[in-house]
């Protein structure tokens, strides 16, 4: 039952790092990603990638993860240079959809389908991590380093100038910000970030494969925040835990075949989607900011 | 013989994505939602007349209406309880975005519960193929195809050049506000393009089910591509909708020339994507970056 529950809190964490770390670009600077599950793909390829060939050391793993999707996401500043609001939408799911096929076709990186089976547990200066409570422990400082950094970065003069641009690109311009820098380095940041969940999760399965750097990967994450509430600091963390813990209760309902399970959690929170849209778009921590 | 082969399988694909794509373009026009769900109103059509038609046996004219009004009360009931009430609180691309979103997760998975997440076809001696030239095979499907999209298109261009309704459609993408002054109610109206919008998925959706074959999944795909199409053909223009929608399926087929077919809705992105960042008016349409 503890192993059990250390699982849950451990997927608990790595979910709500990627919540804050799409939360950041969604809530702050108005950019609307469905594509955020392959830099969290790209996270874990290059971490199993580099723990298979070369070495298990995560203080290697994480710089060489975060580089590499912090390059690729200029696939995704591009053209959040270039629109905004639906058609961004647009373009992100198209690359998320292209990021799928090559996650499965690549196969002497990716391991095709099949994934890539037996990552060596991630090291520290030596330390493996092989007991699931000290990964819990690891998964939880970076949780907390990634919200407290997060969370500074949003109260400085460079957050303010990205809920700037959200609520008006054309004044932030007359203002003399340099909107296409600060846009293209807010997409950087998210994805490097975005990328070290991705290097927990390869190390902590030990197992990895497409499946979990789908269109429905990231359609998750983007419910965890807007469940949550987007552009509040717990709303995303509260989201990620209400939807990581939602499979985990729903298999305690008998008369539900576990085939099902996936569906009818993506029904709930689709479900879930539109109600708060239609009831309080804030979402379920957006009331407490209002208050303030 | 190859590449004519797939230019012939591409204007069959492309005609059936280009009326989903005006459907979609008309919807958005009009009323300005980005109507993500429209996929789900294609797969729900297609598994209507699928259960209609193949399991249950009905003469197929009536599985086609049933589809129709199916998918008509599907539109139009988004439109009032769904997309109706988010627009009288926060009208925000945002709210809207999520809950047409919202409601194409829900669709594909209730589709995927109830018919399973394989891949099911129509059985059709329409999609038989018959060789024309040596090597070069036809189904009369990718006749049917060319030509039902071919009169949807002008019956619909006279729908909206020659009757009153046609009429206040436009009048509503120009300004609802006016459309108010002249004692219409903007919101029948745009019950009008939900309606209209949605009925021209059926006939895509009835053909893809004999030919390529349907599974759970097949809104989504449909959403990217009429979202594509009605990106790149110009945001507001049917002609552009219909151009691209043909233009993307051509694309994805003559991919196969040369790739995978895995890598055939790579090729979609890719034609997105230049359109993004190079045109993002796409080829008729006025430049929207707001």
């Amino acid at each position: 039952m503890i192993a059990y529950l250390v699982n849950l809190a451990t997927l608990v964490c790595i979910n709500a790092v990627l919540a804050v770390t799409l939360n950041f670009i969604m809530g702050y600077a108005g950019i609307f990603s469905l594509a955020h599950a392959v830099f969290f793909g790209i996270g874990a390829y290059v971490a199993a990638f580099i723990a298979l060939r070369w070495t298990d050391s995560l203080l290697l793993q994480l710089p060489a993860a975060m580089l590499i999707a912090g390059v690729i996401s200029a696939a995704l500043a591009l053209p959040a240079l270039r629109v905004r609001g639906d058609y961004f939408v647009a373009a992100s799911l198209g690359f998320q959809v292209l990021a799928a096929t090559v996650f499965s076709e690549w196969k002497s990186v990716t391991g095709g389908i099949g994934g890539l089976v037996g990552i060596p547990p991630a090291s520290i200066a030596g330390h493996a991590f092989t007991d699931p409570l000290q990964f819990l422990g690891l998964a939880g400082v970076t949780l907390a380093l990634v919200v407290v950094l997060t969370t500074a970065i949003v109260h400085s003069s460079f957050g303010r100038s990205l809920k700037a641009i959200r609520d008006s690109e054309s004044a932030a311009l007359a203002f003399g910000k340099n909107v296409a820098l600060i846009k293209t380095l807010s997409v950087f940041y998210s994805t490097a970030i975005c990328a070290v969940a991705g290097v927990l999760y390869a190390d902590y399965l030990s197992f990895i494969n497409v499946e979990s750097f789908t269109i429905d990967a990231s359609t998750l994450f983007m419910a965890m925040v807007i469940v949550g509430g987007i552009g509040t600091v717990w709303g995303p963390i509260v989201g990620a835990v209400l939807l990581t813990l939602l499979p985990a209760a729903l298999t305690y309902l008998p008369f539900l075949p576990r085939t099902e399970i996936g569906s009818v959690q993506q029904m709930i929170y689709g479900l879930a989607m539109v109600m708060l849209m239609i009831f309080k778009p804030d979402g379920l921590m957006g009331a407490k900011q209002r208050e303030a | 013989m190859l590449l004519i082969q797939l230019i012939i399988n591409g204007i069959q694909v492309g005609a059936l994505y280009g009326l989903t794509a005006v459907g979609f373009s008309l919807i958005f026009g009009a009323t300005k939602i980005f109507h993500f769900a429209h996929g789900a109103s294609f797969a729900i059509s297609a598994y209507v007349f699928y259960y209609l038609y193949a399991v249950l046996l009905v003469w197929w004219p009536i599985a086609i209406l049933a589809a129709c009004i199916v998918v008509v009360l599907f539109g139009v009931a988004l439109d009032r309880y769904v997309y109706g009430p988010i627009q009288s609180t926060d009208g925000s691309f945002f709210t809207i975005f999520v809950g047409s979103f919202g409601v194409a997760v829900v669709i594909q998975n209730l589709i995927g519960t109830v018919f399973g997440r394989g891949f099911i076809s129509v059985p059709s001696v329409l999609s038989r193929s018959v060789e024309l030239l040596p090597g070069l095979y036809v189904a009369p499907t990718a006749g049917i195809a060319v030509v039902t999209a071919v009169v949807c298109f002008v019956a619909l261009q006279l729908f909206l050049g020659r009757t009153n309704i046609g009429i206040a459609l436009r009048a509503l993408s120009e300004s609802p506000a006016l459309v108010r002054t002249f004692g219409l109610n903007p919101k029948a109206v745009s019950t009008c393009a939900f309606a209209l919008g949605s009925l021209l998925v059926v006939p895509a959706a009835v053909l893809t089910s004999m030919t390529s074959g349907l599974n759970a999944a097949i809104g989504g795909r449909v959403m990217l591509i009429s979202v594509a199409a009605t990106i790149v053909g110009g945001v507001g223009s049917l002609r552009g909708a219909a151009c691209a929608g043909l233009l993307l399926g051509v694309a994805e087929n003559l991919a196969l020339w040369r790739f995978d077919p895995q890598w055939s809705e790579a090729v979609t992105f890719l034609i997105l994507f230049a359109f993004i960042v190079l045109r993002p008016s796409g080829f008729f349409g006025r430049v929207v970056t707001s």
